[in-house]
C-alpha cells in the first residue's frame, strides 16, 4: 500500500482498474486480510465510520435553515477512498453516492490534481447534470482529506436546495425546457479554500437563487458535515493507524461488492428477466412556457436484466425512448448512481458503498433517449432528471422479488414502489416573507407489498430511508396553508392477496397570504396510466389525481360552522365537490401541473401521495384481511366485493363481517367468470396486430414514443414488428 | 448457518408465520438448501407428478415432462415449452376502454383507454388470474423470465440436469409458425 499511495491519484485510478479487469477483484484484493486476520477490528470500525456519517448527516441537517434539510433531512454525507470509491454513507438521499463517487473520480481524471490543485480545506461542486450531476437543485461536494500532508480520503455530500434559480420557483423543474432554464449551474468547480466558501460563491447564490437565505444555510450545512467527517476521521486514523484504516477502507468496499454477487448467485436464477414500463407526462392545453411543450409525452423506461453464469448481471434500457422539451432527461452517470440505491436496497445493502456498482454492468442506454440525453440533445433539461428514473427503478423491486421466489426466499420478496407527486408552493407567505419550496409528503409512500404480508401505509419512500413526511406544524410556519386532513387514503395501493402499504392523502386550505402559485409536481408519478406492476395478477395502484377549488366558500362555510374537507371521498363523488362551491373546481386533475393563476386564501388542495404496488391475485386474498381493512376504512365495500370477491356485511353496528360461505362461492363464480369472458391469447393477438397496425386508439403520445423507442433501439423494434407480425419497414 | 423448518417456510408462505419469526428469517444468514425445501413443499401442494424444476410464479412451475420442459399451471394446466412465453397459451381479457376499465377503477381512478390497456392473463385451467399488464397498445407482453435451467443446476447447484436443452427465447418462433 505503501507503493500505491505515492502515485498520483489519476495513477492509481488506472491501477485499480487494471487490477479489477485482472482479477475480478475490486483493487485487486484477492483476500481480504485485515477482514480475516482482525474481524471484531473490521466490524467495529466499519460502524464507526458509518456514524461519522451519520454524524455529519445530522450536524448538516442542523446547520442547514431550510425546511427540506432541517425538517426533511433531504441530504446525505459519505466517505471516500482517495480515488473516489465510497466506502460508507449516511442516512438520508440515496440516490446519490454513485454519482458523487463518480464527481470525485471526474475531478481526477479531469486533472484537477495538479490545477487547481487540491489541498485540505478545498471545496468543489458540481451540479451540472453534463459532468454526471443529477439536477440543479442537488448541490454535490467533494473536499479531500489530508492526514499529514497526504490525501488520505473525501468527503462528500450532496444536499436539495429548496430553489436553484430555474425558470420557475422551486426544485422540481419539470416545466424547464432545456438546460439554459435549468438555474443556477456550477460545473465542477472549486468554491472555496480554507474551510470556507469563496465571497463570490455567495454572492452568486444571493443573486441567482429566489430563497439565497436557505440555499446559502444549505451549503454551510454541507460545509459542517464534511467538517465534521473530517475531524472524526482523524480520530478514528491515529486510533486505528493510517495503514488499517487505507487497508479496511478498499476492503470494505471489495466485501460489499462480494456480498452483491454472492447474494445474486444464492438467492437468484441465472437467466434473462424483463419488464416493461411506462411513465405519462401529460402537458398538453396546460401553462407551459414554450410554445414546444404544449403536448403530451409518454415513457418507455424498459428494463432488462441478464444474469450470467458468473452471477454478473448486465443491465439494458433498450427501448428506452427520446428525450422530451422538458425537465425529465438523466444522465447515465446519475441513473447508475440510482441503480446503486435500488442496488442497496434489495441486493448490497450489508455494507453500502461502491461496491456493487462492480457487480453489474448496465449496457449505455440509446443515446437520445431519456436516459442518455446529451450524446444528441446538449441542451436537454434534467430539471428534475429523477422523475422518469425512480419509476424505471421500480421494476428492480419486482424484478428480484419474482427471482427471489424461485429461490424460495418468500421473506425478500416484494412488488413495486410507489410514485413521488410533490407540492411546491411559491409567493409571499403569512410572515410577508417570500418562499419556495417542497412540503415533504411525498417522502412518505406506501411500501410494496411483500412475498407474506402487506406493505405498510406511509411509511417507506424509495428515494430515502428517512421515509418522513415531516410535522404538519412546521409545514405551516414555513408556507401559507393549514391542514385540514392527513389520513390514510383507501384502496391506494392496488389489489392483491397482499396488498402494497397506503398512501395517504394531505387536505390544505391557503391562508394569510397575497397569492401563491402551487405547482403539483412530477418527480415521478402517473396520472393518464397505471404502473405495468400487476405482479402474479394484481391490480396497479391508481393513476395520481390531485383535487383543488379556487376562489371558494370556505371563508362562508368556516363563519357557519359548517362542515369542511378533510379527506377526498369517494372517487365517483369527493368530498370536495360535497362541499366546497368554488370558481375553479377541478376534482380530477391530471398532473403534474401549475394552477392557471396562483391560490389565494381559502383556496382547498387535496394532494394525495400513492401507496405502492400488491401482489398476488386479488381473490386469493385473505377474506378476514379484507374484514380487516373494511373496518378500519382501508378498502371500500365495492372494491371488497367485486375485486376481492368477499361477500361481508355490517353487523348491526359498525363493524363488518365476512360471510365465508358466500365468499367462496363469489370467488369460484369470479374464476369462470374470468374464463368465459378470457378468450386464447392467439385469438386476440390476431385482432390486435390489426389494430396495432392502424394505430386504432392510440394517443399520439403513444405514437411518438413507440416511434422513438424504436429508432433509437432498433433491435427493440425488429422485435416489436416481428411479434405483431407487422411490416419490417412499419414506423408508428 | 440457519436451517429453518419446512413448516415455518410453508407458514411464511401462507402469510401466517408471526413477526418475529420473518424477522429472524430476514437477519439470518440464508439455509443454503432453501431451494430444495420450496420445491418439497410446492411440489408437495399439487396433485400431479412431475418433477417441478422451478417455481416460476407462486402458481405456474417449469416442470420436466416426457424428456420436455414445460410450464404448468398448480392446478395441472400446461402451457407448453417454458421457453416460449407461457402468455401465448392462457386465456386474455383486455380492458381497453372507459366501460371495462371502470368494472375495475372507478371515478378519479381511471386511467385513459387511449394510454393504456390492462391484460388480464387467466389460466385456461382453473381461472387464476396468472399476471395482469397494464401497458399502452403495441407493447409485446412481457416475457418475464426465461431461466437459463442448465446453468443453474450445473453450475449453481453442482447437479446438472439430463437433456441439456439450448437456452434460447423461442416466442418469436411461435409467432411465426403463427403468421404463416
Amino acid at each position: 500500500m505503501g507503493d500505491a499511495s505515492a502515485l498520483r491519484l489519476k495513477d492509481r485510478l488506472r491501477a485499480n482498474d487494471e487490477a479489477f479487469a485482472r482479477t475480478g477483484h475490486l483493487f485487486g484484493l484477492s483476500k481480504l486480510a485485515r477482514k480475516e486476520s482482525d474481524p471484531g477490528t473490521y466490524e467495529a470500525v466499519w460502524h464507526i465510520l458509518s456514524n461519522l456519517c451519520n454524524a455529519a448527516w445530522s450536524v448538516g441537517c442542523k446547520v442547514s435553515s431550510s425546511p427540506i434539510a432541517a425538517e426533511g433531512g433531504d441530504a446525505l454525507w459519505a466517505l471516500h477512498t482517495p480515488t473516489g470509491e465510497a466506502i460508507c454513507i449516511s442516512r438520508g438521499i440515496t440516490a446519490h453516492p454513485g454519482l458523487l463517487a463518480d464527481m470525485i473520480r471526474n475531478f481526477i481524471e479531469l486533472g484537477y490534481e495538479d490545477y487547481p490543485g487540491f489541498h485540505q480545506g478545498d471545496i468543489f461542486e458540481n451540479n451540472d447534470p453534463h459532468y454526471g450531476g443529477i439536477h440543479a437543485p442537488d448541490f454535490d461536494m467533494g473536499m479531500p482529506l489530508f492526514y499529514r500532508d497526504e490525501l488520505v480520503a473525501w468527503a462528500s455530500c450532496v444536499s436539495h436546495v429548496s430553489d436553484c434559480g430555474s425558470v420557475t420557483p422551486g426544485s422540481i423543474g419539470f416545466l424547464n425546457p432545456d438546460c439554459y432554464s435549468d438555474g443556477l449551474c456550477i460545473a465542477m468547480e472549486k468554491v472555496g479554500e480554507n474551510d470556507a466558501f469563496y465571497p463570490w460563491y455567495e454572492m452568486r447564490i444571493k443573486s441567482r437563487t429566489r430563497t439565497p437565505d436557505w440555499v446559502l444555510g444549505d451549503a454551510r450545512g454541507r460545509l459542517a458535515g464534511c467538517l465534521t467527517i473530517r475531524e472524526k476521521l482523524t480520530q478514528v486514523i491515529e486510533k486505528y493507524g493510517l495503514d488499517f484504516f487505507r487497508d479496511a477502507s478498499q476492503e470494505y468496499v471489495e466485501d460489499s461488492r462480494r456480498y452483491a454477487v454472492g447474494r445474486v448467485k444464492t438467492q437468484t436464477v441465472p437467466g434473462r428477466i424483463r419488464k416493461s414500463q411506462f411513465k405519462d407526462l401529460a402537458m398538453k392545453g396546460k401553462r407551459v412556457l414554450l410554445g414546444k411543450q404544449d403536448i403530451d409525452c409518454l415513457f418507455n423506461l424498459p428494463m432488462e436484466l441478464e444474469i450470467e453464469a458468473d452471477a454478473k448481471v448486465r443491465i439494458s434500457l433498450r427501448g428506452a425512448s427520446g428525450t422530451v422539451p422538458f425537465g425529465q432527461n438523466i444522465s447515465p452517470t446519475a441513473l447508475k448512481s440510482g441503480l446503486l440505491m435500488g442496488y442497496s436496497h434489495i441486493i448490497g445493502f450489508d455494507m453500502f458503498n461502491s461496491g456493487p456498482k462492480a457487480a453489474w454492468e448496465v449496457e449505455p442506454p440509446p443515446a437520445g433517449s431519456w436516459a442518455n440525453p446529451f450524446e444528441k440533445d446538449f441542451s436537454a433539461s434534467s430539471g428534475v432528471a429523477w422523475a422518469p428514473a425512480v419509476m424505471w427503478l421500480s421494476s428492480l423491486y419486482e424484478v428480484f422479488g419474482r427471482l427471489f421466489q424461485m429461490r424460495g426466499f418468500v421473506e425478500e420478496m416484494a412488488a413495486g414502489a410507489a410514485t413521488t407527486m410533490t407540492a411546491e408552493f411559491a409567493g409571499i407567505n403569512q410572515m410577508g416573507v417570500y418562499v419556495a419550496g417542497l412540503t415533504l409528503e411525498q417522502a412518505c409512500n406506501g411500501s410494496p407489498a411483500r412475498g407474506f404480508t402487506d406493505g405498510e401505509n406511509s411509511a417507506w419512500c424509495l428515494y430515502t430511508p428517512n421515509a418522513d413526511f415531516g410535522n404538519a406544524e412546521i409545514a405551516e410556519l414555513y408556507y401559507p396553508i393549514l391542514f385540514l386532513g392527513r389520513n390514510i387514503e383507501p384502496d391506494s395501493a392496488g389489489y392483491g392477496r397482499f396488498r402494497g402499504g397506503l398512501g395517504h392523502t394531505a387536505v390544505w386550505m391557503v391562508h394569510n397570504t397575497p397569492g401563491i402559485e402551487y405547482q403539483c409536481g412530477c418527480a415521478g408519478i402517473r396520472s393518464k396510466t397505471i404502473a405495468n406492476h400487476g405482479m402474479y395478477g394484481a391490480y396497479p395502484s391508481i393513476p395520481d389525481r390531485p383535487s383543488y377549488a379556487h376562489d371558494t366558500n370556505l371563508r362562508e362555510l368556516i363563519a357557519e360552522q359548517k362542515p369542511l374537507v378533510h379527506e377526498r371521498g369517494d372517487p365517483e363523488n369527493p368530498n370536495i365537490a360535497q362541499v366546497v362551491k368554488a370558481r375553479e373546481l377541478v376534482t380530477s386533475a391530471i398532473a403534474p401541473f401549475v394552477t392557471p393563476e396562483p391560490l389565494q386564501n381559502y383556496d382547498l388542495i387535496v394532494h394525495p401521495i400513492s401507496g405502492a404496488q400488491s401482489m398476488g391475485d386479488p381473490i386469493e386474498r385473505d377474506p378476514k384481511a379484507v374484514e380487516d381493512d373494511l373496518n378500519k376504512g382501508w378498502v371500500r365495500a365495492r372494491v371488497a366485493e367485486e375485486i376481492h370477491g368477499v361477500v361481508a356485511r355490517p353487523n348491526g353496528s359498525s363493524a363488518w363481517f365476512v360471510d365465508e360461505a358466500a365468499t367462496e362461492k363469489r370467488r369460484a363464480e369470479i374464476r369462470e367468470e374470468r374464463k368465459r369472458r378470457a378468450v386464447p391469447f392467439k385469438q386476440w393477438w390476431a385482432q390486435e396486430k390489426q389494430q396495432v397496425a392502424a394505430r386504432e386508439n392510440m394517443d399520439p403520445a403513444v405514437l411518438t414514443m413507440w416511434r422513438t423507442s424504436m429508432e433509437l433501439s432498433p433491435d427493440y423494434g425488429a422485435e416489436l414488428r416481428a411479434f405483431w407480425d407487422l411490416p419490417e419497414d412499419f414506423e408508428f | 448457518m440457519a436451517d429453518f423448518l419446512k413448516a415455518d417456510i410453508e407458514k411464511l408462505m401462507d402469510g401466517v408465520l408471526p413477526w418475529p419469526a420473518v424477522q429472524d428469517m430476514l437477519k439470518s444468514p440464508k439455509d443454503p438448501n432453501r431451494f430444495d425445501k420450496y420445491v418439497e413443499i410446492v411440489q408437495g401442494r399439487v396433485d400431479w407428478k412431475e418433477r417441478i424444476l422451478l417455481p416460476l410464479t407462486p402458481a405456474l412451475f417449469i416442470v420436466a415432462k416426457d424428456g420436455e420442459r414445460i410450464v404448468k399451471c398448480r392446478c395441472g394446466h400446461e402451457f407448453g415449452d417454458y421457453r416460449v412465453n407461457w402468455k401465448l397459451a392462457s386465456l386474455i381479457h383486455v380492458r381497453d376502454d372507459e366501460a371495462s376499465i371502470a368494472e375495475i377503477y372507478k371515478g378519479r381512478e381511471l386511467p385513459d383507454p387511449g394510454w393504456v390497456q390492462i391484460r388480464e392473463y387467466v389460466c385456461p385451467g382453473c381461472g387464476t388470474q396468472l399476471e395482469v399488464e397494464a401497458v399502452p397498445r403495441g407493447c409485446p407482453p412481457d416475457f418475464e423470465f426465461l431461466p437459463d435451467l442448465d446453468t443453474f443446476y450445473r453450475d449453481w447447484l453442482g447437479r446438472p440436469l439430463p437433456d441439456a436443452c439450448e437456452y434460447a427465447d423461442k416466442t418469436l418462433d411461435a409467432i411465426r409458425d403463427w403468421s404463416r
